[in-house]
């Protein structure tokens, strides 16, 4: 490992340790915006199920825990504070190591391999997820792990690792379909690698039941509530505004349009994208954080800290200004939208809803943006020509 | 999609971007003056609408108002009274007042503030509501010119006795005494929704009643509404207002204009209504309060009503009285909150406004201004073709990071030391930095065309987060700031350079703007006692900003930029 590498992982950790440590009050301020906490990845609701499970209370009876039982379980076991904050910052800390480490699968790309590790721990977005101690850190840590063992061929922690992601978030799920083309063909690895990951999260769901005391319970209130957007809470997502204005009958019909949507693209990207099964991988990461039910920007960092692989495309980037600026003003106004709504009532719904959708058109912007510059360098065959112009029909 | 590339190909083939990336400043220029132009289209006719109100179940001055003659002699019972009040204690004062208030029932509590003064406050419940809604007559005992508010507090108790004897009311009523209309009610307002025993549930209406000396007659009366922090009440608080005072055959002021030149008819005079709130709404806080600004962020509306003047011929102070109970009256049939009308709107006459679409394009235009200056700075030089990664972006990046750091800690040290003469010291240092480069330091070409990149960039980007929340003062900032993209980089300052430097930092600035000798306490106490934030949008927002043109505007290079540019690639 090299000078550069340790100091991006060893920064990533100091500097959400630091961050958490020294501004205490700042996670629960975190976890109040609507932006990096969700009913389903809020640290606040964590720890209330942590409470119930310590007490011997039925955990998702009060309908208000939505966590996996297992990542309750596990969080239980870690006490005081500052070891939590310990274990977040580790993690984030894994993550940018693992981004560090499929950086060196693609030496090619002439990107110094500390570059996307270094870029990880200064993302403001994952710095504050992490520091908001939202339980979206754990799905993207065993993503990250999922996709490097993929690279890797290590076909039983792969199984594992993507079959907890699953477990913990389930659209990642369909995030199988993209990772199998990163498998080899040979001794039936893809089947294989299909069997175990769908193994692992099945023995996670009994797992789970045992823990909860043999009930299947919690499939209801951690997968089908997510499913069924069953908590009507405002988020940067596509989906809480349909359904307060929705009347009630149409209102199965568009949860299951939107669930079909939210997947809908992850087989597409992947075919189209077989012989750049990493890249794929990325788009299908990227449309699922655009399309799934609760996100936050915790989801959109991850995704985001990606791009750094993408660097000879970008060249072909058609507007990426353009989708930088949307981005950033999307995120610096929709905390405020919020407070004009919520705090000082002079706004409504519509305002942060607006302001929602120009996140999303930004995010929409990058995949499409990212899909034309893979296209186009396939029509160069691997050899960008920026003087050619080619129109899309 | 295939349109828009159309265009982009025309443009391209045309060898338009070169043109276009060289005229960049003169749009940018432009965009600026689109933007104070637009603002002064406002008052031309078909810009702005005529105020209706918007809430059916307002219905202002439907119901008769029963204020008069016979409430007269009450009145000035406790006016003969009240005058005398100057010379006792405020303690004493309330508990007077509190005794009165306790002779028709109603309950009374006395909000303890030694920093910042008493407040005595009484609730009457409403016989037909529930007691979760009230609405709120707020009397401050000396004025915001300092003047006992004789007839105030008169009208203030003596209404509230009125009210009392009536069934009609569906909402508590509060009233209160503040010691004046800045602090003292603000705080009361703080404790009443944190830590007061006796509440009177949520209040939905604030009026704020000022009517100072001991004299029977009024000329007109002035209708505050500006708020704090750009907070404006809904707009049909404002009309039923306009419409009731109007009604009852008073003048209608507003800004501090007499109704004699107010002129409904006259572009000059919608103009200078329009100015006037800006300036108002841009520096609330600066100025002494009126007392309606006490409530904002507590999603209250309120108003404050003032009266002018003591020869009118027919404005009596029940008439006056009858203003406050005939905006009970309407404020009491509502059923819901108020929501129906604009919060985000400028009034231009009493009964013009123009709303939120027509106005927010002038700032909308001032923050593409900047984000063009910063679109210039980094593609109209030959360092364009500098990669992301390159160090003097990052360098610029941790500049900024530094310059934002540095800033903040300026801002907090004068929240400790709010000194001028350390201030003018900080300023004097600030505005020798530019000449001290070349000799203290040199940055060299690149990196400063980096550093305006991002000074104009982080300028747009914090203009238009206010913009929303606080239109006025985003408006203002952006306008004063503006002279900074004008300056550029070079190997000497030249003078004009140097001024344009010198008028856009915002401390002098906002001096220019805002002469007064205690300006920095001001500023400081508007954020410690009132929470306005003016200080940090000034510290936090612009001085970043500041920082990275003075230190970038004068540049010297040894570099070869052909050569370095293709070290970077």
């Amino acid at each position: 490992m090299l000078l550069k590498e340790k100091y991006a992982v060893v920064g990533c950790v100091v500097v959400r340790l630091a961050v958490s440590l020294l501004f205490p009050s700042l996670q629960t301020q975190l976890d109040k915006s609507v932006e990096l906490s969700t009913p389903m990845s809020s640290y606040r609701l964590l720890n209330e199920g942590i409470f119930l499970l310590r007490n011997g209370f039925p955990l998702y009876d009060g309908g208000v825990v939505h966590h996996p039982p297992l990542l309750v379980a596990f969080m239980s076991l870690i006490e005081p504070q500052y070891l939590v904050a310990l274990l977040y910052a580790l993690t984030d800390g894994l993550i940018s190591y693992q981004l560090i480490c499929m950086a060196r699968f693609f030496s090619d790309l002439g990107l110094p391999t500390w570059l996307p590790g270094a870029l990880y721990a200064l993302n403001p977005l994952v710095l504050l997820s992490c520091v908001s101690q939202s339980s979206v850190i754990f799905t993207n840590a065993f993503t990250s792990t999922a996709i490097l063992c993929a690279l890797n061929g290590n076909l039983l922690t792969f199984a594992m690792a993507l079959g907890a992601a699953s477990y913990l978030s389930l659209y990642q799920l369909s995030l199988l379909i993209p990772s199998l083309y990163l498998l080899s063909r040979e001794n039936n690895q893809r089947s294989r690698a299909t069997l175990a990951v769908l193994g692992v999260f099945a023995a996670l769901l009994q797992l789970s039941s045992v823990v909860t005391g043999g009930s299947w319970k919690f499939l209801q209130a951690t997968y089908w509530s997510q499913m069924n957007f069953e908590k009507l809470f405002p988020n940067l997502g596509l989906w809480w505004y349909f359904f307060i204005e929705m009347f009630d009958m149409f209102i199965p019909f568009f949860k299951a349009a939107f669930n079909i949507f939210a997947i809908s693209f992850v087989l597409p990207f992947s075919i189209r994208f077989q012989s750049q099964p990493f890249y794929a991988l990325v788009l299908c990461i990227g449309w699922i954080t655009l399309t799934k039910p609760y996100p936050t920007l915790g989801d959109a960092g991850f995704f985001l800290s990606f791009l750094p692989f993408f660097k000879p495309l970008f060249g072909y980037m058609r507007c990426p200004l353009l989708s930088a600026l949307l981005f950033i003003h999307a995120i610096i106004l929709s905390p405020i939208f919020y407070h004009l709504w919520v705090d000082l009532g002079s706004g409504n719904s519509n305002f942060f809803y607006a302001i929602s959708l120009v996140y999303a058109l930004a995010l929409g912007f990058i995949l499409i943006d990212l899909c034309w510059s893979m296209l186009r360098i396939e029509f160069d065959g691997g050899r960008p020509n920026y003087k050619l112009k080619v129109t899309q029909i | 999609m295939a349109l828009i590339e159309q265009l982009q190909r025309r443009v391209v083939e045309m060898g338009l971007v070169p043109k276009i990336i060289a005229l960049l400043p003169l749009v940018s220029m432009i965009c600026a003056m689109i933007s104070s132009l637009w603002l002064a289209t406002l008052p031309i006719e078909g810009q702005f609408r005529r105020t209706y109100i918007s809430e059916n179940a307002l219905m202002p001055s439907q119901a008769y108002s029963y204020f008069r003659e016979s409430e007269w002699n009450i009145l000035r019972g406790y006016r003969s009274q009240i005058e005398h009040f100057g010379e006792i204690s405020n303690n004493e004062r309330n508990e007077q007042m509190a005794e009165w208030l306790q002779e028709f029932g109603a309950k009374t509590s006395i909000y303890n503030n030694e920093e910042y003064g008493d407040s005595l406050y009484g609730i009457l419940h409403a016989e037909r509501g529930d007691g979760t809604e009230a609405i709120l007559l707020a009397v401050p005992w000396y004025n915001a010119e300092g003047d006992l508010n004789v007839g105030g507090a008169s009208l203030g108790i003596s209404l509230s006795r009125f009210f009392s004897r009536w069934p009609v009311w569906s909402k508590n009523i509060i009233i209160v005494f503040s010691e004046n209309p800045n602090v003292a009610l603000r705080s009361w307002v703080q404790a009443y929704h944190t830590s007061l025993d006796l509440t009177g549930g949520s209040i939905e209406a604030a009026i704020v009643l000022d009517y100072p000396g001991t004299n029977d007659y009024f000329d007109y009366a002035e209708i505050s509404y500006g708020g704090l922090n750009g907070e404006l009440p809904n707009l049909d608080l404002v009309n039923i207002a306009v419409s009731i005072t109007e009604h009852e055959g008073v003048h209608v002021s507003l800004h501090g204009m007499t109704p004699e030149s107010i002129n409904d008819e006259s572009y000059w005079s919608r103009l200078k209504i329009l100015l006037c709130g800006i300036y108002r709404d841009a520096f609330a806080g600066l100025e002494p309060l009126q007392g309606n600004e006490a409530f904002s962020g507590w999603r209250i509306q309120s108003v404050t009503i003032k009266a002018h003047g003591k020869e009118g011929g027919n404005n009596d102070i029940t008439t006056f009285g009858r203003i406050p109970e005939a905006m009970f009256r309407s404020i009491n049939n509502l059923l819901e909150k108020f929501h129906q009308s604009y919060f985000f709107y400028m009034l231009v006459a009493p009964r013009y406004f123009v709303s939120i679409s027509s106005y927010l394009p002038a700032t909308v235009v001032l923050t593409a201004g900047f984000a063009l200056a910063s679109l210039n700075s980094l593609l109209a030089n030959q360092y364009s073709n500098l990669s992301f990664y390159s160090h003097y972006n990052l360098k610029a990046l941790l500049f900024w990071l530094v310059s934002i750091l540095v800033s903040f800690v300026f801002s907090q040290l004068f929240l400790y030391v709010p000194s001028t003469i350390l201030l003018v010291a900080f300023i004097v240092v600030m505005l020798l930095l530019p000449l001290a480069a070349g000799r203290l330091w040199t940055i060299t070409e690149p990196l400063s065309h980096r550093l305006q990149m991002y000074a104009f960039l982080y300028m747009s980007l914090v203009v238009t987060s206010l913009m929303m929340v606080n239109f006025t003062l985003a408006f203002v900032v952006g306008i004063l700031a503006f002279p900074m993209t004008a300056v550029g980089t070079q190997r000497s300052l030249t003078f004009k350079k140097y001024a344009l430097l010198i008028i856009s930092n915002p401390l002098v600035s906002f001096f220019i703007v805002k002469p007064h000798p205690q300006l920095l306490q001001k500023l400081i106490s508007a954020w410690q006692d009132l929470g306005c934030w003016t200080w940090f949008v000034l510290c936090l927002g612009w001085l970043p900003s500041w920082t990275l043109i003075a230190l970038s505007a004068c540049s010297s290079t040894n570099l070869d930029p052909v050569a370095t540019s293709k070290k970077e690639q």
